[in-house]
This record gives C-alpha cells, structure tokens and sequence, in this order.
C-alpha cells in the first residue's frame, strides 16, 4: 500500500499529521487525519473546587475559551442544583453572542473567505487576509478589526477578562453591568448587526454570483449525508447559549432532542488504534465506520449542522437569510460541507441581532444577577455550542464541591469523523492511479478540514503561527514514495 | 522606546508556561523602569498584534517545540528571520499567523512594531502536551538565563 503523510513538526496552535495509504493501483486504500490530542486535563482537575473549573477549562483551548468558560459555567449550577436569575443568563449569552460574532468573523475572513474570495485557484502566497485586503478593499481590513474590537470588548465588560472571562459563578456571575455599559454595548450591537449584513452581502457578490464556485460548493467532492446536531431552543430554533441538543436524519427529519444531562444516553465514543482522539457517535445508531447514511452514527456538529438541526433561526434578519440559504441550495438538509461558510455567515448575523436583543432587555442592567446556592453539590453537566460544533462538560464532585471526575467532549471532536471522511474523499478525487496532484491535494485537503473550522489540539497559541502538514503518501506495501510538506523550512 | 513585554503560552500546559514564568522574574525586575509593561497572555495572530498596539518594541517569551535542539537550549532572534507562513495555505487552526497579522495591523495605520523590533526569547520544551503546572527540569534551569536575556535586550 502507497502512503501519504501530513506530519507536525513544531508545536503550534494545532497540527496535524495525515496518512494516505494507496492499493496496488495507486487508488487511495485508506486514510487517517491524526491529531496529537493534549493529555490528562480531566486528571489535572480532579481534586480542585468545582467553581475553579471553569477558569481552567477556558485554558484548554486558544481558540475557543469563552465557549469552554461558559460551558464550564452551567455545569458548575448544574453541580450546585442552582439556576441562575434571569439577568445573569442574559448577560452571559450576551458575552456569548459577541463571541461568536467575533470568533465567526476571524475564521470567514482569515481562513475561509480567501478560498473563495481570492478564488480556490488563486496563486497561494495571495489566499489569505492580506489578499482580501488588497482585493477588496482597505475598509474590509478595518471592519473585521473594528468588529474585533467591539467584540472583545464586551466580553471583556461582562466576563471581567479578555479572551478568557472569569466571572461566571456558581448560581450567575460575579457582577452585572451598569446602564451605561449597556448602552455602550447596544451602540456596539447595531454596528454588528450591520457588519453581519455586509459579510453576507460580500458572500453573496463574490461566491453566490459566480457559478463556479456555486458549483464548487454543490459538487458531490464535499457532500456527506450524516446526522446533524445542534441546540436549540423551546421553538426549535438555534440557541447557543441554552437549550436541548437536537439530532435530524440525513432525511433532515428529528431522530432526538435530548437534555444535557441525557448526553450519555445518546452519545458514545469509538476508539481507533492509530489515534488517541476519540470519534464521538450517535449511540442509538451505532458505529459503523466512516460511512455515510442513515445506518451510520457519524454526526456533524457546525454552523451548517445546527441550521440543518433547527427549524430556522430566532432573529427576522437571520431567519430570512435561512429561507435564501435553503431555497437556493435545494431544500433541507444541505449536505455540502462547503456550504457551512454560508451558513457561519447567516450565524454571525443572527448572534449580532441576539446581541442587540438581549441589550435592549430591561432587565439586562439589573443587579439581581446571582442566586446564592443552598444544596450539596453532586454532579452536573453544561452545554452550550462553540462555534466548531457542541461543547459537554460534566463535573462529579464531594460533597464539599470536590472535583471527584472530569469528562469533556469539545466541539471539533464532534467532527473528527466527519472531518476525516472529507479529507478521504478529498484526496480519493485528486490521487488516480499513482498520480498525485501534488498542490491541488494540498489545498482540497486543507478546504476539506477548513469547512469545519477545527481547533484540533486546542493548544493556547503559536509560534511561529503555522500549521504544519507532512503527507506521506505510502504504496500498498508501506513504503513511502512521496512526502508533501509545507512550512516546515 | 515604549516597550511591552509578554510571557507566552498556556500556564496550565506544562513547559508551556515558561514564558509566563519568565516574565514574572522580568517583572520583579523591572520596577520603576518607565515606559515598559509586562504582560501574559495565551493568544497568537490577531489578538496578539493587537495587544502589540502603541509599541515601538515588544519581547516575546515564549516556549518553542522544534525537537532539533537540546531541551532548555535558549534562542532569541527577531521575529523577521522566522518564515511567514501565512503568505500560504492555512497555517493556523483559527487565526493567521503574528508575521501577517502585524502587517494587516500596519496596513490599517495601526500603530505597531516593525518585525525587526519583535523580540522572541525561546526556551525548548520538552513536554507540551500534558496538563501540568510544572516546568520539567532542564526548562526549569534554562528560566534564569532567559531573565538574564530578556534584561541585556533592554540595556
């Protein structure tokens, strides 16, 4: 067998190392998407007070700390039987919203936007920020910094911290927001909003108007037709913050819709021998391989799985986006993984409209912002969804609120079956024979894993800020017979 | 020349928390200095450029994971000899690389250090992937003399 690998070589945000193994023919036999999985968190919090939990999960990850603080947080009450009064979960899906604004807006437009943007054939030293920059204009830099800005702004106001809030508390937060924050903040939401309008108005110019990147997104390449999952709220429409986990069919019909503290019911996890992350899966369907289909537990957790997994959007602006989203690409569900940058889009917008929403509350400055515990705590589980799919925490403890056990399952963990079957496909496309197509495998690789937007290791952050691939393409004995590597000088 | 320093990494992961470690010795050691901040952060490309805004000079402490030198081996160059990858494929999980972000930063007239006054102070880390407040020993002893780096780059 002929064998392809994509190796690390420095440590960095996250890397990855992917293995193509050919067959006598030189046709792709098999291939393996390894990610070196950072090791022995659950122990490293085993023996602390529960309420510190949440301050150290959000260092498990660089990219998405406010989405393991949060979930960390309603596990936390969970622990404590306690629920937060109305305006302390306000606020906190008001820090929320305003991440995912931010966080939806780095990856459409440092990562995703330059494939299509710049176009996927576009020489590679112009795919990126500074390439959008130049071709569309100065202003499209200063937006995405400005949006940046405001949301971390917010998330700083409310969660006492850049990047890495530490206010959430057992029963609410440490502190509220005083009336002239809040104002500050609505000012700050409307121009969101408007950000949101413009992005996908961008997205529809550049992509939606030129046929070949609609066919680009439609073509069977990228299709996969799996189980969707996402949260969502008593309407069936999306919530991030809270709510029930939502599971649809590839029929796009419900097949569950369970409470966080039910996860164990329905998700169960299958081990690889050539990986240490595990691939979660739909427990009452079962596990049967990398396939497709409605016999098959793969499950997908992104933006374009939660629009599939809702029945539209809680927001006007983002629900007629949905409506335009689903009528021009067929009806639901959408099977094309391509598409999730569409809808990261209609999300953005759909956050920044929530984020005005919950600014206007009237009760969102109120000083009635924790419900002090009162029961022994025992065990709890939180979920919110991160951007890159569904985030579950689930604290034990003593009864003197001990952490006795830990167990987490991260977003992108969610996708790492799926992310491995596009990367299958991607490469099966593009190897024919023994014929590679050295830096067309490359970048369909990469726009295979980029749809998902995984953080991979969840290291904290990069130097020199590379993610470094090593493929090794092997024939049907082992022997390697081509390495492709970038950035690795 | 207003300087910022910054400890690198995640304080909970290991060798990966040497930059913090040195930098809060710097710290210690720079009290009363004018126009120089010290401060730790577990962020890379856009965010890190922009906490770099107003900064003529900025030194970052960070552990470096190459597994060509020995651990604990000590390097300090400026960030313009480190390739910028992001001019490229994806180089990063959710961000660009510093390299990049600096420049779309100075492209918007943000104010910001050229690349030749980013300083890196790496220290090689053995262990980066296993959740731990402590350093592993010979990153542990290399702490010292990054201090003493860190202080000649600001003589």
């Amino acid at each position: 067998m002929e064998r392809i690998t994509i190796d690390p070589i420095t440590r960095l945000e996250g890397h990855g190392k992917i293995e193509i193994f050919l067959d006598k023919e030189g046709n792709v036999a098999n291939t393996y998407f390894q990610v070196p999985q950072l090791r022995g968190f659950e122990r490293f919090c085993v023996g602390r007070q529960v309420e510190e939990v949440p301050l150290l999960t959000n260092r498990i990850c660089g990219v998405c700390p406010e989405a393991h603080h949060m979930a960390g947080a309603k596990a936390v009450d969970a622990v404590y039987h306690v629920d937060p009064p109305r305006t302390a979960k306000m606020l906190r899906e008001l820090l929320y919203s305003a991440f995912y604004v931010t966080d939806h807006t780095t990856h459409f437009y440092a990562l995703a936007g330059p494939d299509f943007v710049m176009g996927p054939d576009a020489p590679v030293a112009e795919r990126n920020i500074l390439g959008i920059i130049h071709k569309v204009g100065l202003e499209i830099g200063g937006k995405v910094l400005q949006c940046r800005k405001y949301g971390h702004t917010v998330i700083e106001m409310i969660g006492g911290r850049k990047v890495h809030p530490c206010t959430s508390i057992p029963g609410g937060l440490t502190k509220g927001i005083t009336k002239e924050q809040r104002d500050e903040i609505l000012e700050m939401g409307k121009w969101a909003v408007e950000f949101g309008h413009f992005s996908l108005k961008l997205f529809n110019d550049i992509v939606l108007g030129n046929k070949a990147y609609v066919d680009l997104i439609l073509g069977d390449i990228y299709t996969h037709r799996t189980y969707y999952m996402g949260m969502v709220d008593e309407n069936n429409k999306i919530n991030f913050y809270d709510g029930k986990v939502r599971v649809v069919g590839p029929d796009g019909k419900e097949f569950v819709k369970y409470a966080p503290k039910e996860y164990a019911d329905n998700i169960a996890e299958h081990v690889e021998p050539w990986t240490y992350l595990k691939f979660p899966y739909l427990k009452k369907v079962g596990w049967k391989g990398f396939v497709d289909g409605p016999d098959s537990g793969v499950y997908m957790a992104t933006p374009l799985s939660r629009l599939n997994a809702a029945d539209g959007m809680a927001t006007p602006l983002a629900q007629e986006e949905y409506d335009k989203f689903y009528k021009t690409l067929g009806g639901k569900p959408v099977h094309q993984r391509l598409a999730t940058h569409w809808a990261r889009l209609i999300e953005l917008l759909y956050a920044a409209e929530r984020w005005v929403e919950l600014a206007s509350d009237k009760e969102i400055a109120s000083d009635n912002f924790r419900t002090i515990p009162t029961e022994t705590p025992t065990e709890g589980v939180g979920i919110v969804e991160a951007p890159r799919g569904t985030l579950t925490h689930h604290y034990w403890t003593d009864e003197r609120g001990v952490t006795k056990q830990v167990n987490l399952i991260v977003g992108t963990t969610n996708n790492y079956a799926p992310i491995s079957m596009s990367i299958n496909k991607a490469a099966s496309s593009l190897i024919k024979k023994g014929t590679v197509v050295t830096e067309g495998l490359l970048n369909m690789v990469e726009m295979a894993f980029r749809a998902y937007d995984p953080c991979l290791s969840c290291a904290t952050h990069s130097l020199p800020g590379q993610m470094p691939l090593e493929v090794t393409i092997k024939d049907h004995e082992g022997n390697p017979v081509k390495v492709l590597k970038q950035f690795l000088e | 020349m207003k300087t910022l320093i910054i400890g690198l990494g995640n304080p909970i992961l290991g060798d990966d928390a040497v930059g913090w470690k040195v930098a809060q010795q710097v710290a210690q050691r720079i009290e009363g200095y004018q126009n120089i901040e010290v401060d730790f952060l577990s962020l890379g490309g856009l965010s890190l450029m922009e906490r770099m805004t107003g900064f003529k000079r900025v030194i970052l402490i960070d552990a470096i994971y190459t597994r060509q030198q020995p651990v604990g081996t000590l390097t300090a160059f400026p960030l313009s000899v480190l390739p910028d990858p992001t001019t490229g494929h994806t180089t990063a999980a959710h961000d660009t690389s510093l390299r990049t972000a600096l420049s779309v930063g100075r492209s918007m007239d943000i104010p910001l250090p050229d690349d030749d006054n980013v300083q890196v102070v790496a220290i090689e880390a053995k262990n980066v992937h296993d959740f731990s407040e402590k350093l592993s020993p010979l990153v542990a002893a290399a702490v010292p003399r990054a201090v003493e780096t860190v202080m000649k780059l600001l003589a």
